[in-house]
């Protein structure tokens, strides 16, 4: 499909739907902050399986796919445990099990795979050092592509690089974007521009969609241009129980109830049970949320305001024409200057 | 003679002290976080204080989250990306870093990737996340031990420290000249790492723990400087710090979820439930 500069506005399960394919490489934009909750409980919902899944920092997002059975392999640099000895999560469970297959990288060296996906280059270089490490003995389904060294041309030197890494879609969530999907994001950067900008397809979700003018009078905070946004979706609450800056804080006791259920198989299943599988969207799970905790916990991590001081964008001038109507530079009318382009034989008529 | 202080308050003050003024200091979550905020109140206030996620001199209110918790702070000078921030500290921008330890051998090398075989792990720990890019490029690095353990050999090598000791780190070629692992710090004592042999040693001891105590924890036989000092004692005006900016920590984990369950049980019998 063709990024033309349309309204893209659809529910999470049309762009899942229709973005999103059994056996992709799927890339969570998001990195441990403001997570992209909702479409990932979307891609379960829909049984969505076999994937590739990038995650550079994953925190509920890898546990989650990994227990609704989606994810066959995995590349990231951090995974967070549920804690303590004996702790463990999806993650590890899989790993025990044999069904998921690990490529770990660091932070650097997974986001320089997507920094070059996002320009085009076929490798990027990473720091030298990771040759004494596992990170770089150790490999898994990428075998020797996982790092190879190469001769730098012009110094000589061994240089270690990675493999670009162009997933097919990626799933992100952003404080807000417009219909067309120019998505704004602020805060902590990390690596979510390079991991969407670096795939094939872009879903966007958000907590509000915006006017058109909004994007154009603070292009700073856009991170994706609409040209690359394949669909936008609006999505209030769409990161908890993880935070988006501006809107909400983590839901630190919910998050802390997800990891205590997530230490054990049984308890995993139960929670995907009650907050994925049985809320049929975000509106269904907030409903659930309320009815079984009330809007206490809710009101009480919304964001406060800190307003960004406003850049200002303005000229001295909004048009080549003056006050009297007369061009800045010739000092004549629009009349005038036809008159004499016509009488210096300049028009062709 | 201060007042009375915690295990965690002692620790998060220790840590603090490695923080110079002037240096770019990348921190981590926890314990590295509050030592920053109290570097840069009390004896660095010229400090630059960044996280990995591209937050550069950020000015915390509250104890940071995880490493991307731009909501803990008042605002940040620079918002750049993860890129960035590790290619900064790869061309030698960044004086110190503060890094966790899984397990470590006697060479201040980290694992953090798993407990077991790699490809079917006993525990899967978090994995490198930022720790081998840092303790790589970073001017030196100050470890935290907390949950972890000292062996003769890593399960996975995450991190470099002094590879095989002595100059081993060095000749290499692959890291900066002089950097790598400063100080390791643990419940019960502090770590250096000898001039020559790179291997570490004990340096300071905190109160009420012994050599003994020590050495158990150790499968090797470990060295002890000669003139191993105990740890100083934090004076009230740190102490008054990290217990307002961080009470939970001073607290620490145990006892604060013992009384977060408390309070939440009071909340609902207030609400009537």
């Amino acid at each position: 499909m063709a990024n033309n500069n349309e309204n893209k506005v659809m529910s999470a399960g049309e762009a899942i739907s229709r973005f999103v394919t059994d056996g992709d490489e799927l890339i969570i934009g998001n990195y441990t902050v403001g997570t992209c909750i909702e479409l990932v409980y979307e891609i379960c919902r829909q049984k969505k399986k076999g994937f590739t899944l990038y995650s550079q920092s994953g925190i509920l997002d890898v546990d989650i796919l990994i227990n609704a059975g989606c994810v066959d392999r995995l590349v990231t640099t951090y995974t967070l445990r549920s804690g303590g000895k004996k702790g463990g999560g999806a993650l590890e469970r899989a790993l025990q099990a044999g069904t998921v297959e690990i490529e770990d990288y660091t932070n650097y060296n997974y986001n320089a795979r997507l920094v070059a996906g996002m320009h085009g280059f076929s490798f990027m270089q990473v720091f030298e050092g990771i040759m004494v490490t596992d990170l770089f003995k150790k490999r898994s389904f990428m075998g020797e592509d996982k790092y190879r060294v190469i001769t730098c041309p012009y110094t000589g030197k061994n240089v270690v690089t990675v493999p670009a890494a162009n997933p097919d879609v990626c799933i992100v969530h952003v404080p807000r974007a417009d219909k067309y999907g120019n998505a704004q994001y602020w805060g902590s950067m990390g690596s979510v521009a390079a991991a969407a900008l670096c795939s094939k397809k872009i879903i966007v979700s958000c907590e509000e969609i915006v006017e058109h003018d909004v994007i154009q009078s603070s292009p700073h905070f856009t991170i994706i241009p609409a040209y690359r946004v394949n669909a936008v979706v609006e999505v209030p609450w769409g990161a908890h129980p993880t935070e988006v800056l501006g809107y909400y804080n983590r839901d630190r006791s919910f998050y802390g109830m997800f990891m205590a259920a997530n230490a054990s198989a049984e308890g995993a299943k139960k929670w995907m049970d009650e907050w994925v599988f049985g809320c049929e969207d975000r509106k269904a799970y907030l409903e659930h949320y309320i009815e079984r905790f009330g809007m206490a916990p809710l009101n009480k991590i919304r964001a406060r305001a800190f307003y960004s001081a406003p850049a200002n964008y303005g000229s001295a001038f909004t048009s080549v024409w003056d006050e009297t109507g007369r061009e800045q530079t010739m000092g004549i009318t629009l009349d005038e200057m036809e008159t004499i382009l016509k009488e210096r034989g300049l028009l062709y008529e | 003679m201060s007042k009375g202080y915690t295990l965690n308050e002692l620790l998060i003050i220790t840590c603090a002290k490695e923080i110079k003024d002037y240096e770019n200091v990348i921190l981590g979550v926890g314990l590295p976080t509050t030592a920053g905020a109290l570097a840069k109140a009390l004896y660095a206030p010229h400090a630059t204080l960044m996280m990995e996620s591209g937050i550069i001199d950020f000015e915390p209110l509250i104890p940071l989250n995880h490493i991307a918790d731009a909501h803990s702070c008042r605002g940040f000078s620079c918002a750049t990306d993860l890129f960035t921030a590790f290619t900064m500290t790869y061309r030698g921008f960044v004086d110190v870093c503060f890094l966790g330890v899984g397990q470590i051998d006697k060479y201040g090398n980290l694992n953090t990737t798993c407990i077991g075989d790699y490809y079917k792990p006993t525990l899967r720990l978090p994995g490198s996340g930022g720790a081998a890019d840092f303790i790589s490029y970073a001017k030196r690095t100050v470890l935290t031990l907390r949950g972890g353990e000292f062996v003769e050999k890593l399960d996975y090598f995450t991190s470099p420290g002094y590879l095989d000791g002595g100059d081993s780190r060095d000749r290499s070629g692959l890291f900066p000249k002089g950097s790598g692992p400063a100080m390791l710090l643990t419940t019960k004592g502090v770590f250096r790492f000898d001039d020559e042999t790179k291997e570490l040693y004990l340096a300071q001891i905190h109160p009420g723990v012994t050599v003994e105590d020590i050495k158990k924890e150790i499968p090797w036989d470990l060295k002890v400087s000669p003139d191993i000092e105990e740890t100083i004692p934090p004076s009230d005006r740190e102490i008054d710090f990290v217990r307002r900016f961080a009470p939970t920590e001073s607290v620490g984990r145990a006892l604060t979820m013992e009384l977060s369950i408390k309070a939440t049980l009071n909340r609902s019998v207030g609400n009537g439930k």
